[in-house]
């Protein structure tokens, strides 16, 4: 029995490759040692990439700079990437180059841990936090005159963040932005982002995090799991907040590749978004109680020193539904990773424009824009339309349900306030969501520049 | 006897003298003299390769910070193990791709027993772990609840004492009359204060500690516990894969399917009505054909393993000492003969020859992308992947880049030593080569590269050690496969193995490094006419 369905489903994926040949079958794509990763290393390791006819390799980068260059240069058929770099490729801050989307990795998944001495010098200041289990979430307000205090010594607390046009950028700015402190400003001349800074945030690679934060070179970081899991479980850190209490489901990783490859290989792109989408969901499946039934079998396979490589238990600590803030501070939070649920994997608009507007707000796009100029930006990068394509023949074959995916959408998420601070994003007004902030850049509502 | 002198020189020019007392005791022949000699070649060198051994297990596990402690031989030992299992379980998973017929049933039956043997024993170590980890976790709570409890009524009695005093000092300051005494007093009331606050947080910041102290204690009952919970979910992950790579995912299966796919639709077409029908199944059979063929061709895509990386290590710094080589005699020889060009290239030598494998790799990298464009689509890639052995490694920009790297800097010691011999060939040679009338070819073929030989591969063996050591850092910064992406991914990783990774590492960049090393003396001594000695 078991036999004549798998031969009925291979006749139906017969059937689909025959009406869409791929025009390319060995594909290779690049990842980083992050938990994040989880989608492309399930479609290879459960076989959803070998069921659409592709042989697929996934390969470590260094570092994001090495994995966008490979991606570009042709190196890498596509990667894992940071959502804010396909946008920042091809609006051309950083290396230049036409780069889009058609799945959403994850949702969250973020941390923001800080050293042992800051944490310790945060609880002086803060009575509330110096319990072993603080009320959540924890903003940066007891940061802050320990910030003012570096300040008049003449020095400026370091913190990390991977990469310049990162989700972790971004957070880390808003979390500290939200508490009134001054994260510096990006400017034609200062790439390093660091103009009037209170904090200095300098670029370091996710795996190198804890290492460089006990070396002392930085007093805090964000990052990825497991790299905040790894700072409690060596005892060289505390995470302090994850970024579902920044901004609850934000987000995080896509799967990027270049325009020239989509528009190259329009067949093989759908087989791989539909792999991404199984996989997606494989991860997300849960049991009548509510609990992860594959998690524990993912986390496994990431264990494995080819993938992300860290131990089984740190990565366990923050996958499978907890956060370990310390180390006998579990919290529950079964969203902190999500790869299906709320219609994650889908390339939303309004994700795009919102990391649009962070690049603005801190001075990496150094001009003023109109709200038309933010829609037509996101619409370059974020293909919905092979994402459906894909979800469709998955329907098809019935391989997923009919409400797991929103078909009849414009692409922008409703509006929402869920954020640390409160403020409310709109993505069809960019402009307004911008002035509504305290610290960063402000555009006027007339703007028409850009068009 | 002629044997004994034919092995004596074998092993002398093997490079491999140490031996030679152990022949030469081995024929009787001055038994004192040769013990002696082995004392001091054989027993002293290991005896000082054990005495580091004892040291390092002794001192290792005694130096720790918070990434970890010094790995100590038997945990180097095991990553080793480890390392080389993973690369054992990869071929295996690879050949399961491939099995067909009754090896692939037998392997099945065999996978599965074990599978059905290891669930039952999994599961009861899972168990037994959320029992230790629930009693770890109970009994830490026990210990350290009070002592948290005590801490936050210090807490709450230094925040209420110190505002007590505050206010005290913010009333006195309220009434302080005009008097220099009672003001200097206040000002000492004050600092006083201040350090009652310093010595009050101290204290507290040492309460602190002990909690901390307590908390990061090990706990070898967990860990053993953890660790044997994951060999076992660890191998029972393997087990599974092998079983998808038996049965939904193998080769022979999925080819099996598609040949009674094609079977059908062929009948099908056989029997096809109307046109429309007959040509829209005879498009399904050509598609069913080619994903047919494809099939046929896959493999299972088996990720890099140290020993993979290893082999494409040696094959780039071969690479890269050829290119050197090429480059670097030629010019050598140049230079010898000729003292203009000598002293055109000085400068060029001078200014190029310090320079760092980390400096030079980013300036190939770009170059070498120029040429390639399109990796997919490349001549030179193309060129590279043909030949033999080193095409099933799979040469790419970051290899050729790593490669010439290697090359740019290790072909100076070549480039030196070879104008250095071109230039003190013996006069009387040049002369007997002027008297013969020898034409500018056959001069340098019979005269100056044979006299020149010994110090170019003396050379030689100097750019293939300089090589080797630099290929690890540009194949780390490269992330072209190879022993530098290892140690790169494995540093990334930052797993509880990853510093003992780091030791095999060491012990294998080692070995190879003294194995290429030795093959080189054994070229130059074959080459050398007057028998000198080549050092260690």
């Amino acid at each position: 029995m078991k036999r004549l369905v798998t031969f009925c489903t291979s006749l139906l994926a017969a059937a689909a490759s025959f009406a869409a040949p791929l025009e390319k079958t060995d594909l290779k794509f690049g990842f980083i040692k992050l938990t994040d990763c989880a989608p492309l290393v399930i479609a290879k390791e459960k076989g959803f990439f070998q069921d659409e006819g592709l042989s697929v390799e996934v390969v470590a980068q260094p570092n994001w700079k090495t994995l966008l260059d490979n991606v570009i240069n042709g190196n890498l058929d596509g990667a894992h990437m940071l959502s804010g770099q396909p946008i920042a490729a091809t609006i051309g801050i950083g290396t230049q180059a036409h780069v889009v989307t058609a799945f959403t990795m994850d949702l969250n998944g973020n941390g923001i841990t800080v050293s042992n001495n800051i944490w310790e010098e945060m609880q002086q200041i803060d009575f509330d936090l110096d319990t072993p289990f603080p009320e959540h979430p924890i903003s940066a307000d007891a940061l802050k005159p320990i910030v003012e205090e570096y300040l008049s010594k003449g020095d400026k607390l370091q913190m990390g963040m991977v990469f310049p046009v990162s989700t972790h950028n971004y957070e880390l700015r808003y979390w500290l932005a939200a508490s009134g402190i001054n994260p510096g400003m990006y400017t034609k001349t200062d790439v390093g982002g660091r103009t009037d800074a209170e904090v200095e945030l300098s670029v370091t690679p996710p795996p190198m995090m804890p290492t460089v934060l006990e070396a002392g070179n930085i007093q805090g970081y964000c990052v990825g799991e497991p790299w905040n899991q790894q700072a409690v479980s060596k005892g060289i850190g505390v995470p302090v907040v994850t970024n579902y209490d920044i901004w609850q489901n934000n987000p995080e990783k896509v799967f990027g590749v270049t325009k020239k490859w989509a528009d190259a290989n329009p067949h093989t792109h759908v087989a791989v978004v539909k792999a991404l989408i199984r996989a997606g969901r494989w991860l997300d499946e849960t049991d009548a109680s509510g609990h992860y039934v594959n998690r524990d079998e993912a986390v496994r396979i990431l264990s494995q020193p080819n993938y992300v490589g860290a131990d089984y238990n740190v990565i366990k600590n923050s996958m499978t539904g907890y956060f370990y803030f310390q180390k006998t501070d579990k919290r529950e939070m079964p969203d902190f990773n999500v790869f299906y649920k709320y219609y994650a994997t889908y390339p939303w608009y309004s994700d795009g424009i919102w990391f649009l507007t962070q690049m603005r707000r801190w001075g990496q796009i150094t001009e003023p824009k109109s709200a038309a100029w933010y829609a037509e930006t996101a619409q370059k990068i974020y293909l919905p339309d092979v994402y459906l394509t894909a979800a469709q023949e998955l329907l098809d074959e019935g391989l997923i349900e009919k409400d797991e995916i929103p078909w009849d959408t414009d692409g922008y998420k409703p509006a929402t306030d869920a954020f640390i601070d409160g403020i409310t994003y709109d993505a069809h007004d960019p402009i307004g969501y911008l002035n509504s902030h305290q610290i960063g850049n402000k555009d006027f509502v007339g703007t028409t520049a850009g068009n | 006897m002629a044997f004994k002198y034919k092995l004596l020189k074998a092993i002398d020019v093997a490079g491999l003298q140490v031996f030679d007392p152990v022949v030469r005791l081995c024929y009787g022949e001055e038994p004192k003299l040769q013990l002696r000699r082995i004392g001091l070649f054989i027993v002293i060198p290991l005896l000082t390769l054990a005495a580091f051994v004892a040291l390092w297990a002794y001192v290792g596990p005694r130096h720790k910070t918070k990434a970890g402690e010094v790995p100590s031989p038997a945990v180097v030992l095991q990553a080793g193990q480890d390392t080389w299992r993973f690369d054992a379980w990869e071929d295996t998973k690879a050949a399961d791709y491939k099995r067909a017929g009754q090896d692939r049933e037998q392997a099945l039956a065999a996978v599965n027993a074990r599978i059905e043997e290891l669930e039952p024993q999994a599961e009861q170590a899972a168990a037994q772990l959320a029992e230790v980890e629930d009693a770890y976790r109970t009994q830490l709570m026990e210990q350290v609840k009070p002592l948290y409890d005590e801490y936050r009524q210090m807490r709450v009695d230094f925040r209420d004492e110190s505002q007590r005093r505050e206010a005290e000092l913010e009333d006195r300051a309220a009434h302080l009359s005009g008097s220099v005494a009672e003001r200097e007093a206040f000002l000492d009331a004050l600092r006083e204060h201040r350090q009652w606050e310093e010595g009050e947080k101290a204290e507290l910041a040492a309460f602190k500690d002990q909690i901390g102290e307590i908390e990061d204690a090990k706990a070898p009952e967990l860990e053993a516990a953890r660790a044997q919970s994951n060999d076992l979910g660890q191998e029972l992950q393997y087990l599974r894969k092998r079983r998808d790579q038996l049965t939904s995912d193998n080769l022979s299966l999925k080819l099996a399917d598609a040949e009674q796919r094609l079977e059908q639709r062929e009948q099908a077409f056989l029997q096809a009505s109307s046109g429309e029908e007959a040509l829209s199944l005879a498009n399904q059979i050509l598609a069913e054909e080619a994903a047919m063929e494809r099939i046929e061709t896959s493999t299972y895509a088996k990720p890099w393993t140290l020993p993979d990386q290893i082999m494409r290590s040696i094959l780039c710094v071969f690479t890269g000492f050829v290119l050197a080589s090429i480059i670097a005699i030629p010019i050598g020889i140049l230079c010898g003969l000729n003292r203009v060009f000598m002293a055109a290239m000085t400068p060029l030598i001078s200014l190029f020859k310090p320079v760092s494998p980390i400096v030079w790799l980013p300036i190939v990298f770009i170059i070498v992308g120029g040429f390639i464009p399109e990796p997919s689509d490349s001549a030179l890639l193309d060129f590279f992947n043909a030949i033999p052995v080193l095409g099933a490694y799979d040469v790419n920009p970051a290899f050729l880049s790593s490669a010439i790297t290697v090359a740019l800097c290790s072909l100076w010691p070549t480039l030196v030593n070879t104008a250095l011999g071109v230039a003190a060939i013996d006069k009387d040679h040049i002369n007997v080569a002027r008297v013969l009338r020898l034409g500018f070819w056959s001069r340098l073929v019979k005269i100056v590269v044979p006299s020149a030989l010994p110090l170019i591969f003396a050379g030689l063996r100097i750019s293939l050690g300089v090589g080797w050591m630099v290929l690890i850092a540009a194949e780390l910064l490269s992330s072209s496969e190879g022993i530098g992406k290892f140690v790169w991914d494995m540093f990334n990783n930052g797993s509880s193995q990853t510093f003992a990774q780091m030791f095999v590492v060491v012990f294998v960049v080692g070995l190879i490094g003294l194995l290429l090393d030795r093959i080189m003396i054994v070229f130059q001594r074959l080459v050398s006419f007057d028998g000198a000695p080549t050092a260690l």
